[in-house]
C-alpha cells in the first residue's frame, strides 16, 4: 500500500513553477529563433532590401523624369486632351444616351440568348436519344415507323430553334458593333496615348516588379497617406552550375553561387556609381555579356565561397583589416581574388591571355614567366617544353662556344653580378663571391675550349683598316638597316621592353668590353654559325657592311684590364672542378646550353599547383615580419628570392630585381597555377586560339614586334620614324587577310625586298618549316582566315573588267605605274619613291584584300604612301561606278603577272562601257 | 604667282564669328596696334641645296631640272629676307577669327606646292588644285586632325580638304614626287602672318599689350620674340633666324 500512497502524493504535487520556467524558456528561445533567422544570420536581407529601395528610387526618378518629358511634349498634351474630350463626350449628351440604351439592350439580348441556346441544346439531345432508340428497334426487329415520324417532328422543331438562336446571335453582334462604334473615339484616344507613354509604362511595370506595391496594397493609388512604395521581401538569389566541381570521390557536383543575393545590382545597368554591394559589375556589357551570370555564376572567376550568405567575411574568405592589409578567414581554401588577382582565373578557360582584353595583368604575368625563363628551373604544367628549341636549352644564349666570345675578365665580372654591366638584362643576379665566379668561369671556359678554338680558327678576324670612316659607315648602317629595332646603343636607351625594367634584347652600349672584333664579325655575318639556337637573325650583310658594323661596335665601350693572376686561376683544375659543382647547384643549365649538362633536370620546386599552397605549406624562415598569407609570402619571395633562408636552410633562387608591378603580375600568374580544372562545357576555345598562342611565342622569341606592329602591338622601332612613318617597317595588322599563305611561308623563310624605298631590311631568321608554318597559321588565325589557299586562274576573270582596270592604271587616270613597279619595268626616279611590284600580286596578295585596300589604304595601314583614289573615280570609266572600278583594278592587278606585261594601255573607247567585273 | 598675297586678303576677311578656340577670348578691338617688319636670315645664307628632278621631267623640270630642296634650304630673298616664315602673336584675346569666304588655295604646279607654307583659320576648307595634270597626292601628317593621303590624278582638278582643328605645322608631302614638300598651319586666333618673298609681314588690330611672338620657319625652326604693342601705333621689328 505504501506504493499507493506514494502515487497519491505524486498526483498531488504541483509542477506549476517548473512549467512556467520551461514555458518562458520555450517562448524566449522561440523569439530568439525568429530573431536569429530573420536578423542576426541574414545580413543579406538588409543589403537586398536596401538595393530594392535604391531600385525603387531610381525607377521613381526615371518615371518622374519621363512624365516631365511627356508633360512638355505637345504630342502627349494633345493626345491626353483628346482622350479627356473623348471620355467627356461619351459621358454626356446623345452619345451617352445611345451607349446607355445599347448597353441595356445588349444585356437583355444576352439574357434571352441564353435560354434560346439552352432550348436548342435540349432538342439536340432529344434527337440523339430518338436516333438511338430507332437504331435499337431496327436491330431488334421491332416496328420503327412511329419513331421515324417522331424524329421528323422533332427535326422540325430543331430547325426552328436553330433559326431563333442564329437570329439572337446576329442581334448581339449588331449591338456590340454599334456599342463599339459609339465608344470608338475613347478607345482610339486611349491607344494613341498609350503609344506615347510606352517608356513610362515599361518603367512602371518594372517598379511593380521590384515592390509589393504601394502600402497597404498594390491597388492603392499614390499617394496614400504618405506611404511610399514597399520593397519586395528579400529572397536568396542563386545560380546553380551543374557538374562544375568534383567531390572527394571525383564525382561531378554542382556549384551554387549566391553572391547576387547581396550583389543584387551586379547585372543591372544604372548602379555604376553605387558602393558595393549595390554596384553594377564594371565593364558589365562586355564581361557579363561574354559570361552570362546564369551560365557562369561568380566564383568561377572571382573565387570565394559561393553558397555562404551568413556573413560577408565568410562569403569572401578574406577582408581588409583595420590597417588596410588583406587578411584571410581561417580554413577557407578559395578566398576572393582581389585587385589585380581578379584576373587569376581568366587563364583557366582562355589559352590566349596575352591579348585578351581585360586580362592584362595575368597576360603580363604569363609573358614575364615565359620570357624571364622561370620555367627553366621550375616545372609548370603547360610550360614544360618552352625552355628548349629542338631539344637544346634556349632561354639564355648557348655557352657551347663561350670561350670564343667573351673577355675572361668580363665573364668573371658578369657572373659575379650581371646587373652591374647591364642593369636591364634578363639574366638574374646569383650574388656570387668573386671566387665562385672565377670557379664557374674556369669550368665554362675549360668545358668549351675545343669548340671555341675551332670556331675562332674557322672565323678569322676582319680587316678593320678603314679607321674612323669605316666605323662611321658602320654606325650609319646600324641606324638604317634595323639593328635598333631590337638593340639599344646608348646606356639609357630602351629598344624593346619586357615588363617594367628589362630589355628584350641586349643593350650594346658597352659591347667592346665584353667581346672583340673577331667574334662580332663572325657572329653578325652568320649568327646560326656560332649558335644553333641563335635568336639573332642574319641581315644578309656583305663583307664590307659586316666589317663596317664591326668597326663601329668595337668603338662602344673598352676592354677593362684583367687582374694579373686571372688566367692562372682560370686554368687551375681545382677551380674547374669547384665551378662544375656550382653550375650544377645553381642550375645554370636551366637557361643555358652547356656541354655535358644537357640531360640535367630542373632544380627549382614544381609550380604546377603552387596557387593551392596553404600558409602551412609555405616556409617563412626568419621573416616574422611577413604576414602569414600566400600573397605576402609570394610577393616577398619574388622581391628578394633568398629572403626565407635561415642559418641552416640555404636558398639558391637568384635575384631578378623585378619592379613592383611585375611582381604583382607574376603573382597573379602563380595564383592561377592550381589543381582546379574547369569542366570542358564551361570552356570556350575560339577557333585558331592555339595557333595564336604559338604565334605569340614565336613572335616573342624572334622579337618580330621590334619592327612590326602585329595584332595591334609592337613596332618598337617606329619611335625612330615618327617624322617619316613611310620609312618605317610595314604594319602587319591584317597580314593574314592580305597575303597568300604560300607566299608568306616562302617569304619568312627567305625574305626578299618588296618595298624598294625602305632602308630597313627584313632579316633572314633561318626558320624551320614548322616555324614558318606557325607564322602563317598565326596570321591566318588572327584574321580568321579559314581557307588559307587562293586558287587564281586567268580564265575566271572577265576580259572586259581586266581591260577596264588596265585603262584605270594608265597615265590619263590613276597613273599607278608612276610609282609601282611592273615586273622588269621600273618607275622613274630613285627607288625611294617606288612602290611594290604589281606583277607580284597574283602570288602575293589575296584578291579580296586588294578591294579592301583600294577602298581606303590609310585605314588598312596608317601612314602608308599609297594615297586613296576612291571615292571619286573617273566618271567616264565603267559609268563612274566606284565599286566596279575597284573590282576592275583588282582584276587587272591580280592577273598582271599571269601574262607578260603588255604594251602601254590601249585607249579603247569600248572598255568604258564594260560592265562590272564578273570574277566572283 | 606667289600665293602669299592671300594672307593679307584672308586677314582682311576676318570679321564675323569664329569657332570658340581654346584660351582665346573674342573682344571688340577699337584702338589696336600694328606689328610689321621683316624676318631675315642671320648672316650669309649658304648656297641652296639642290635636288635632281628625276621623275616626270616634262612637267616637273620645265624651268631646269634642278629644284631647291626645301627640306634643307630656307628660301632667302633679296636683302636676306626669309620667305615662307610664319609669325604668330600669342594673343589670348582680340578680334574674331573667321573661316574665309574664299577657300584657301593650295596648288601643285611644276611639281611644287604653291604656297610652300599655307596658314589659315581652323575650320577652313582647302582647295587643292592640280595644275600639273599628272598624278600627285596630298599626304598630310597631322596628328590632331585626321591625317589624309588622297590621290589627285590628272582628271581631278580640285579636291577639297577640311581642316577642323587648330594644329601647326602640318607637314604636307607628295609621295609620287618625293621632293614636294610644304606646310599647313591651322590657326586658332587671327594674329598671324606668313612672310612674303622679301621676308616682310604685317599684322593689324592687335589689342595693346605685351606679347610673345613665335617666329617659325620649316628649315630653321622656331624662335620666340617679345614685343609691346601700343594703341593705334605701328611697331616695326627686324627679326633674325639663324640655322641650328
Amino acid at each position: 500500500m505504501a506504493r499507493g500512497e506514494t502515487d497519491l502524493d505524486e498526483e498531488k504535487r504541483s509542477y506549476g513553477a517548473l512549467w512556467l520556467v520551461l514555458s518562458l524558456l520555450l517562448f524566449v528561445s522561440g523569439l530568439w529563433a525568429i530573431a536569429d533567422d530573420n536578423v542576426f544570420r541574414r545580413p543579406w536581407k538588409k543589403w537586398q532590401a536596401e538595393f530594392n529601395r535604391l531600385e525603387i528610387a531610381r525607377l521613381e526618378a526615371a518615371i518622374h523624369k519621363e512624365q516631365e518629358r511627356l508633360d512638355g511634349d505637345p504630342a502627349y498634351q494633345a493626345a491626353a486632351k483628346a482622350l479627356a474630350e473623348a471620355r467627356a463626350q461619351a459621358d454626356r449628351g446623345d452619345t451617352a444616351r445611345t451607349i446607355d440604351a445599347l448597353e441595356h439592350d445588349l444585356e437583355a439580348a444576352k439574357e434571352q440568348d441564353l435560354s434560346k441556346d439552352l432550348n436548342l441544346r435540349f432538342i439536340k439531345s432529344e434527337l440523339e436519344e430518338l436516333r438511338y432508340r430507332y437504331d435499337e428497334a431496327l436491330h431488334q426487329g421491332q416496328p420503327t415507323d412511329a419513331l421515324l415520324r417522331e424524329i421528323e417532328a422533332k427535326e422540325q422543331v430543331r430547325t426552328e430553334r436553330q433559326q431563333a438562336y442564329d437570329e439572337s446571335q446576329a442581334h448581339i453582334a449588331d449591338l456590340e458593333g454599334r456599342l463599339k462604334q459609339a465608344r470608338g473615339a475613347v478607345k482610339a484616344a486611349e491607344d494613341a496615348l498609350a503609344k506615347l507613354t510606352t517608356a513610362r509604362d515599361d518603367l512602371q511595370q518594372k517598379l511593380e516588379n521590384v515592390s509589393l506595391g504601394y502600402y497597404p496594397g498594390p491597388k492603392a493609388e499614390p499617394p496614400f497617406f504618405g506611404w511610399d512604395w514597399q520593397p519586395k521581401i528579400p529572397k536568396i538569389q542563386q545560380v546553380v552550375l551543374e557538374e562544375f566541381d568534383r567531390n572527394n570521390f571525383d564525382e561531378p557536383v554542382a556549384r551554387v553561387d549566391r553572391c547576387m543575393t547581396c550583389h543584387a545590382a551586379i547585372d543591372k545597368p544604372g548602379f555604376e556609381d553605387q558602393p558595393n554591394p549595390w554596384k553594377t559589375h564594371p565593364n558589365r556589357e562586355v564581361l557579363l555579356g561574354k559570361h552570362p551570370v546564369d551560365k557562369f555564376g561568380c566564383t568561377p572567376c572571382h573565387g570565394g565561397q559561393g553558397p555562404a550568405v551568413n556573413s560577408d567575411r565568410e562569403a569572401h574568405g578574406n577582408y581588409y583589416g583595420a590597417d588596410g592589409h588583406l587578411e584571410n578567414v581561417e580554413f577557407i581554401e578559395t578566398p576572393l581574388y582581389r585587385a589585380e588577382k581578379m584576373e587569376t582565373n581568366c587563364i583557366k578557360c582562355h589559352a590566349n591571355v596575352e591579348t585578351l582584353p581585360g586580362a592584362e595583368e595575368i597576360g603580363r604575368g604569363e609573358r614575364l614567366f615565359v620570357e624571364l625563363g622561370c620555367h627553366g628551373c621550375h616545372l609548370a604544367e603547360g610550360y614544360e617544353d618552352l625552355a628548349k628549341e629542338n631539344g637544346v636549352t634556349a632561354i639564355g644564349p648557348s655557352l657551347r662556344r663561350i670561350g670564343a666570345k667573351v673577355d675572361h675578365g668580363w665573364l668573371v665580372r658578369w657572373i659575379t653580378n650581371p646587373h652591374v654591366y647591364r642593369p636591364r638584362t634578363r639574366m638574374p643576379n646569383f650574388m656570387f663571391e668573386r671566387e665562385q665566379a672565377v670557379q664557374i668561369a674556369a669550368y665554362l671556359l675549360s668545358d668549351t675550349r675545343a669548340a671555341s678554338e675551332e670556331w675562332r680558327g674557322a672565323h678569322p678576324a676582319p680587316d678593320l683598316s678603314g679607321g674612323p670612316e669605316l666605323a662611321a659607315r658602320g654606325k650609319e648602317l646600324v641606324e638604317s638597316i634595323g639593328c635598333r629595332a631590337c638593340h639599344a646603343f646608348a646606356p639609357d636607351e630602351v629598344a624593346g621592353q619586357l615588363g617594367a625594367n628589362k630589355d628584350i634584347v641586349p643593350n650594346l652600349a658597352k659591347i667592346a668590353e665584353k667581346t672583340d672584333a673577331q667574334w662580332i664579325y663572325g657572329w653578325i655575318r652568320n649568327p646560326r654559325g656560332y649558335s644553333a639556337i641563335a635568336r639573332m637573325p642574319s641581315l644578309r650583310l656583305s663583307d664590307d657592311e659586316a666589317r663596317a658594323i664591326t668597326a663601329y661596335l668595337t668603338t662602344l665601350g673598352a676592354k677593362q684590364p684583367e687582374p694579373p693572376d686571372l688566367e692562372t686561376q682560370l686554368a687551375d683544375p681545382k677551380n674547374v672542378a669547384a665551378g662544375e659543382k656550382l653550375v650544377r647547384k645553381y642550375g645554370c643549365f636551366g637557361c643555358h646550353d652547356i656541354p655535358g649538362l644537357e640531360k640535367e633536370s630542373r632544380i627549382g620546386a614544381e609550380l604546377s599547383s603552387f596557387g593551392n599552397k596553404t600558409r602551412e605549406e609555405l616556409f617563412f624562415g626568419d621573416r616574422t615580419d611577413v604576414p602569414e598569407t600566400w600573397d605576402d609570402w609570394t610577393y616577398n619571395k619574388l622581391l628578394t628570392p633568398r629572403t626565407y633562408a635561415t642559418k641552416w636552410i640555404e636558398q639558391v633562387m637568384p635575384q631578378f630585381d623585378l619592379a613592383d608591378e611585375d611582381i604583382k603580375a607574376l603573382r597573379v600568374f602563380l595564383a592561377s597555377r592550381t589543381d582546379a580544372k574547369v569542366p570542358p562545357k564551361y570552356v570556350y576555345h575560339p577557333p585558331g586560339e592555339q595557333q595564336i598562342v604559338n604565334g605569340h611565342r614565336l613572335v616573342a622569341r624572334y622579337n618580330c614586334t621590334g619592327c612590326h606592329v602585329i595584332d595591334g602591338r609592337g613596332g618598337d622601332i617606329r619611335r625612330l620614324y615618327q617624322e617619316q612613318p613611310t620609312m618605317a617597317p610595314p604594319i602587319l595588322n591584317g597580314e593574314g587577310a592580305k597575303v597568300q599563305a604560300s607566299w608568306l611561308f616562302n617569304f619568312v623563310k627567305a625574305p626578299s625586298p618588296i618595298r624598294p624605298w625602305l632602308k630597313l631590311r627584313m632579316p633572314t631568321f633561318g626558320l624551320a618549316d614548322e616555324e614558318a608554318n606557325t607564322v602563317v597559321r598565326y596570321f591566318d588565325a588572327l584574321d580568321h582566315v579559314e581557307v588559307p589557299y587562293v586558287h587564281l586562274e586567268l580564265a575566271t576573270f572577265s576580259p572586259q573588267s581586266i581591260e577596264a582596270g588596265k585603262l584605270l592604271t594608265s597615265k590619263d587616270y590613276f597613273d599607278c605605274f608612276s610609282c609601282h613597279q611592273r615586273g622588269a619595268q621600273k618607275p622613274q626616279g630613285p627607288p625611294e619613291g617606288w612602290a611594290p611590284d604589281l606583277a607580284m600580286a597574283h602570288v602575293r596578295l589575296n584578291p579580296d584584300w586588294i578591294i579592301t585596300w583600294l577602298h581606303d589604304p590609310q585605314k588598312v595601314m596608317p601612314g602608308t604612301k599609297m594615297p586613296s583614289f576612291f571615292p571619286g573615280g573617273p566618271p567616264d570609266v565603267l559609268g563612274g561606278d566606284d565599286e566596279a572600278q575597284i573590282r576592275a583594278l583588282r582584276d587587272y592587278v591580280i592577273t598582271l603577272g599571269m601574262t607578260p606585261p603588255s604594251a602601254p594601255p590601249a585607249q579603247a573607247a569600248g572598255v568604258t562601257t564594260a560592265g562590272p567585273g564578273a570574277s566572283e | 604667282m606667289r600665293r602669299n598675297i592671300l594672307m593679307p586678303a584672308l586677314l582682311a576677311a576676318v570679321t564675323a564669328a569664329a569657332g570658340p578656340a581654346a584660351a582665346y577670348d573674342v573682344v571688340a578691338v577699337t584702338d589696336g596696334g600694328t606689328l610689321s617688319g621683316v624676318v631675315k636670315y642671320a648672316g650669309a645664307p649658304p648656297p641652296p641645296v639642290k635636288i635632281e628632278v628625276s621623275k616626270d621631267p616634262e612637267v616637273c623640270a620645265k624651268d631646269g631640272n634642278q629644284k631647291i630642296d626645301l627640306t634643307k634650304s630656307a628660301v632667302v630673298g633679296p636683302g636676306g629676307g626669309l620667305a615662307d616664315t610664319v609669325v604668330v602673336v600669342k594673343a589670348t584675346k582680340g578680334k574674331k577669327l573667321d573661316v574665309p569666304a574664299q577657300n584657301p588655295v593650295f596648288d601643285q604646279k611644276g611639281c611644287e606646292f604653291h604656297p610652300h607654307v599655307l596658314a589659315f583659320p581652323a575650320g577652313s576648307t582647302i582647295d587643292v588644285l592640280n595644275s600639273d595634270g599628272i598624278l600627285h597626292n596630298i599626304h598630310t601628317f597631322s596628328t590632331t586632325n585626321p591625317a589624309t593621303n588622297q590621290a589627285q590624278p590628272k582628271f581631278k582638278k580640285t579636291i577639297q580638304i577640311k581642316v577642323e582643328k587648330p594644329e601647326w605645322p602640318i607637314k604636307v608631302q607628295c609621295d609620287a614626287h618625293g621632293w614636294m614638300h610644304g606646310y599647313w598651319l591651322s590657326m586658332d586666333q587671327p594674329y598671324y602672318a606668313v612672310t612674303g618673298a622679301d621676308g616682310a609681314f604685317k599684322i593689324d588690330d592687335i589689342p595693346a599689350g605685351d606679347y610673345e611672338v613665335e617666329v617659325w620657319n620649316g628649315v630653321l625652326g622656331k624662335k620666340t620674340e617679345k614685343i609691346s604693342i601700343k594703341p593705334k601705333q605701328e611697331t616695326k621689328v627686324v627679326w633674325e633666324l639663324s640655322p641650328g
